[in-house]
């Protein structure tokens, strides 16, 4: 079997082939390599990669503006829909109810009913 | 133009507003009367028949401008009453307006905010022609009428607070 592997993008061309002695072939790049149950032809190095920690599924709720939490009417733990009502902000001069615009579950409630927070703060996290 | 959406009463006029299906920008909400109208922090606003009570549905704005505005209505509020009632109201911060140490008229802005803000309204109560307080608010709380000992008339100073706001938003808007 015969295929293309694409790493840090370059290709490289790779073949497999069962010997029939209970080993495999791989070549790779015309460079050969035989392994077995218990042998291993030639040892290769392997670089160990990894994906960058990313968490796709976490969302947040930020603070858009400077103000006092004056309710909370959320929980840890707790499904909430798009759109729902999580929080209240009280700015200066405003009334801010915060809804989220995502649903999911609350993993962390990051602040308290008359905590201050700034503007990017953020209040809550979701995934 | 504005839409005038005129109640005899209502729970709240910002609160009804928030609970439209289709808000339109600049449209007014108008009540003779709050059963329970509020100001900042879910404080109370003594809101009977005869006061003026309105609220203004705004375009969706940021709200850093959201906050000039709040700011300009209460402004808008006090210029109304000195050039029309030659009285000297002035504006505790950061949305009162009060006369000879009393409260006569409170400013709230109310925002829906997501990622951004969904929904504005600024909501207005003028004591107008109230005739009395209850007690527990006749120390802190006056009216035009008890400050003129006559009633104005409510759509005039509507009127002349909605121009005055429409003329400041579009000084500010240039």
């Amino acid at each position: 079997m015969r295929f293309s592997l694409k790493v840090k993008n370059k290709e490289y061309e790779v073949e497999l082939l069962e010997t029939g002695q209970g080993e495999v072939k791989i070549t790779v790049e015309g460079e050969e390599f035989i392994f077995n149950e218990n042998r291993t032809e030639k040892k290769v190095a392997v670089a160990k990669t990894a994906l960058p920690k990313r968490n796709f599924s976490r969302k947040e709720i930020k603070a858009p503006i400077t103000g006092v939490i004056s309710e909370v009417f959320v929980k840890q733990g707790e499904f909430i829909k798009e759109g729902q009502k999580v929080l209240s902000l009280s700015s200066m001069k405003m009334e801010n109810e915060i809804i989220s615009d995502f649903a999911g579950k609350i993993t962390e409630v990051l602040v308290k009913e008359n905590q201050k927070v700034e503007g990017g703060d953020i209040l809550l996290i979701l995934k | 133009m504005i839409r005038i959406k005129k109640y005899k009463r209502v729970l709240s006029t910002n609160l009804l507003a928030k609970k439209l299906k289709e808000p339109m920008p600049w449209m007014i909400i108008l009540a003779e009367e709050q059963q329970k109208g509020y100001g900042r922090k879910g404080t109370g606003w003594f809101s009977p028949r005869g006061g003026l009570y309105f609220s203004i549905i705004l375009p969706k704005s940021n709200i850093e401008d959201l906050q000039t505005l709040t700011i300009l209505a209460a402004f808008i509020v006090a210029k109304v009453i000195k050039e029309n009632f030659d009285l000297e109201p002035f504006i505790k911060l950061p949305n009162d307006v009060w006369i000879a140490g009393k409260k006569i008229a409170g400013v709230l802005t109310e925002n829906v905010v997501g990622k951004e803000v969904k929904f504005s309204v600024i909501g207005i109560g003028l004591n107008t022609n109230i005739k009395k307080f209850p007690q527990g608010l006749e120390k802190t709380a006056t009216s035009l009428k008890m400050e003129l000992g006559k009633e104005v008339r409510n759509e005039e100073v509507l009127k002349k607070i909605l121009q005055g706001l429409k003329e400041q938003l579009k000084i500010i808007s240039e």
